[in-house]
């Protein structure tokens, strides 16, 4: 039983991580008053960038006639499909805080972009390697459980706590880091008044494009990196034809479960992570596979229910979000 | 004003770059001259004016079937001597409306045999095939032409659980646990028929082996199919082989230290240290007939199954590094007697239930005609010893 736990513990982490970058990206697009439903189509283009750079490093490095690094290989995965999200998101940031275009629409196209984005570029890079890509061992190494002498050994904890690849590490790091920014800074304060009332930010001297702009398209870098830990970690760094497909929208989701906090974000990113893997775990008799499949979608709708009923304003949608910013319409 | 003609035309772009990314893997279908079927199929096509349309569900970087698959048309390719642009492959099409597209698209392109090649397609390919006459249309793993009615419509497959019996031995060997696990796509007859070959396999070698069974619910989901085998592991599975697409329950099985027994394609260069052996079907054996079979003018028979004797099943090669001491012999000695019919992989005394509660015995000395009197899989009972996780 307590072995049953712990390995649903552990694959629910590991579930549960490229939807809780997701989120933290959209949560930080969100606070700037921004709803970039593009989630998914940034997440792509960071899955097949993220990959196409770890693989272009080590082909250029075995033309050379050298040994590709790990951790470079890794670093320049992070980076590529940090960019390629920051990419997605400039594009959306362009439309709507620019030139103001309804930021529904353009989020739904930014998805339908990025995912045929994704697919093209992995088939085509595919086609070229010769059928398939993947990454060397040296990278797939990389990206597979760490080992920290002492802490990884620990009976029981070490397996539950320090064994999981880096990206995980990764991402709580950025979870607690939003938090501190978003509570405890200037610039995290100015960035929530833009996401509440911009009208009102603007007159206190706050930039709100820049806000908006900054946010944006720094959430959409992350998201990228969820993308990116779907084609390295998930497919062990082989590109699969629709490999995120609609973890997207489910870190959308996650957003309204997480009411908007990162802190909260890397808690039901836990739970959210581990309903979807549960029927593989925790078998009830007679229940259909395909209501398990159901779980996390019933979660998000009994969340949604609470929230609304309780209309906690701390932890609600910031006020602003979806509409876009005017300054000569005030 | 113009910042919204401005908005309006950048929406546009993107949208015009999302269909020309869709359009692009298929972009040689453009580049036919004039195929238009003027001669009667009976007549036969000259080799250089016959086109070849695939449909597949995946893409060849699964490294499994599609992949596999795809070994058989370049294999065909070479054999009868065809350029690139008289194959034409519909990659990545989802068991839907879609696949119904795929087929017409690839009848406008002008071709005159067309294959499909996964389970959910076959109900469009009977639909489609029934409206072009003229044109063969080829379904692999299904059922139902030989009850169509229709002259150009065939079902294709290989006696696979033959296969999977010999790599059985393999697992059945190499268990420390007892326990194996297998990564199952979906609760029908093609995947039931395929474990339970696999189990017998393994028990015919250890016969205290048991085994449990996850399904996936879809033929290719590397996501779930990693964490099926995950979960498989944590069960306490310390050989999981798989009926599912990709090379994810290798990767697993490798990060996990276990090992593993594929499918469709040889999974060592995946999983070095995991994976044992993987049964394999040479699909260009009939693809190279039926079309052969078009450019002749001959009929294509409307179920065609061969296995293990005729090298339509074969098994990669065994990795030797770390398969148990003895298992190619073991291997060779059943193979032996399944080329000779002293052996019947579902041989009785045999005893399963269906899932929707059907019963079956076979009795000592009996055996069940799996893949006999049609090339689709029947076995749909689950034997004493298979555990089905759900």
């Amino acid at each position: 039983m307590l072995n049953t736990l712990n390995g649903l513990f552990i694959a629910a982490v590991l579930a549960g991580t490229p939807l809780l970058l997701g989120a933290l990206g959209e949560i930080l697009t969100e606070k700037s008053g921004n709803l970039n439903l593009g989630v998914e189509g940034m997440m792509f283009m960071g899955a097949i960038t993220g990959l196409a750079g770890s693989y272009y490093y080590e082909q250029a490095v075995i033309g050379s006639g050298g040994n590709p690094n790990g951790a470079v290989s890794s670093v320049i995965a992070l980076l590529t499909s940090f960019a390629a999200g920051s990419l997605g998101a400039l594009i959306y940031s362009f439309l709507t805080i620019t030139l103001r275009a309804n930021q529904n629409v353009t989020g739904l196209t930014l998805t339908i972009f990025g995912t045929g984005f994704g697919n093209f570029f992995g088939e085509y890079i595919g086609q070229k390697a010769g059928g398939y890509v993947a990454v060397s061992e040296v990278t797939k190494k990389a990206f597979s459980g760490i080992d920290i002498p002492v802490l990884s050994d620990i009976p029981v904890l070490g397996p539950l706590l320090f064994r999981y690849n880096w990206v995980v590490y990764f991402a709580i790091a950025a979870a607690l880091f939003m938090t501190w920014f978003f509570n405890r800074t200037r610039v995290g304060l100015n960035l929530r008044a833009v996401g509440e009332d911009p009208a009102t930010a603007d007159a206190a001297g706050i930039n709100t494009t820049v806000y908006k702009y900054m946010a944006t398209v720094i959430g959409g870098g992350i998201c990228g990196i969820g993308g990116m830990y779907m084609s390295m970690v998930t497919t062990s760094g082989v590109w699969v034809h629709n490999c995120v497909s609609g973890y997207g929208w489910l870190a959308v989701a996650l957003v309204i479960f997480a009411t908007w906090s990162p802190a909260r974000g890397m808690l039901v990113a836990l739970v959210f992570g581990g309903l979807t893997i549960m029927r593989m775990y925790i078998n009830i008799p007679g229940l259909p596979a395909q209501i398990y499949d159901m779980f996390p979608y019933i979660a998000t709708i009994l969340v949604l229910v609470i929230t609304s009923m309780r209309r906690s304003k701390e932890h609600a949608q910031p006020k602003s979000c979806g509409l876009n910013y005017f300054r000569e319409e005030r | 004003m113009k910042k919204k003609m401005l908005s309006a035309f950048l929406c546009a772009a993107m949208a015009v770059t999302l269909v020309a990314g869709c359009g692009a893997p298929a972009a040689d279908a453009g580049k036919d001259k004039g195929g238009d079927s003027k001669k009667e199929a009976s007549e036969g096509i000259p080799k250089d004016e016959i086109k070849v349309g695939f449909v597949h569900i995946s893409d060849p970087s699964d490294m499994g079937y599609t992949y596999n698959h795809d070994l058989g048309t370049k294999e065909m390719q070479k054999e009868l001597g065809l350029s690139d642009d008289q194959i034409i492959n519909k990659y990545n099409v989802p068991e839907d409306a879609e696949c119904d597209t795929a087929l017409r698209e690839l009848v406008e392109a002008g071709c005159n045999i067309i294959f499909a090649t996964s389970f959910g397609f076959e109900d469009y390919v009977k639909e489609v095939a029934a409206e072009y006459p003229d044109i063969q249309f080829c379904h692999a793993t299904g059922f139902q032409a030989s009850d169509s009615g229709l002259d150009n419509f065939h079902n294709y497959f290989a006696s696979i659980y033959e296969g999977r019996y010999l790599a059985g031995i393999a697992a059945g060997l190499k268990t420390e646990t007892n326990k194996l696990g297998y990564v199952a796509a979906h609760p029908f007859a093609e995947v039931i028929s395929g474990y339970t070959a696999f189990y017998l396999g393994a028990k015919s070698v250890n016969p205290d082996v048991t085994m449990d069974i996850m399904y996936t619910n879809s033929w290719n989901d590397p996501t779930i199919e990693s964490q099926v085998a995950k979960a498989l592991i944590d069960r306490g599975c310390d050989v999981i082989s798989q009926h599912s697409d990709s090379t994810a329950p290798a990767t697993t099985a490798e990060d996990n230290g276990v090992w593993q027994v594929g499918y469709n394609n040889d999974m060592i260069a995946a999983a070095p240290n995991a994976s044992l052996v993987s049964p394999r079907i040479d699909w260009g054996i009939y693809v190279t007939e039926a079309v052969q079979a078009v450019i002749d003018g001959k009929e294509i028979p409307a179920d065609w199954c061969k296995g293990y004797a005729d090298g339509a099943v074969y098994l990669s090669p065994l990795n030797e590094k770390i398969a148990a001491e003895g298992t190619q012999e073991a291997i060779d000695k059943a193979a032996e007697a399944l080329k000779n019919g002293e052996l019947f992989v579902f041989g009785g005394p045999l005893k399963g239930v269906s899932p929707d509660g059907e019963k079956i015995e076979v009795a000592e000395g009996d055996h069940f005609p799996e893949q006999e009197e049609a090339s689709a899989p029947s076995w749909q009972y689950i034997i004493e010893g298979c555990n089905v996780v759900q």
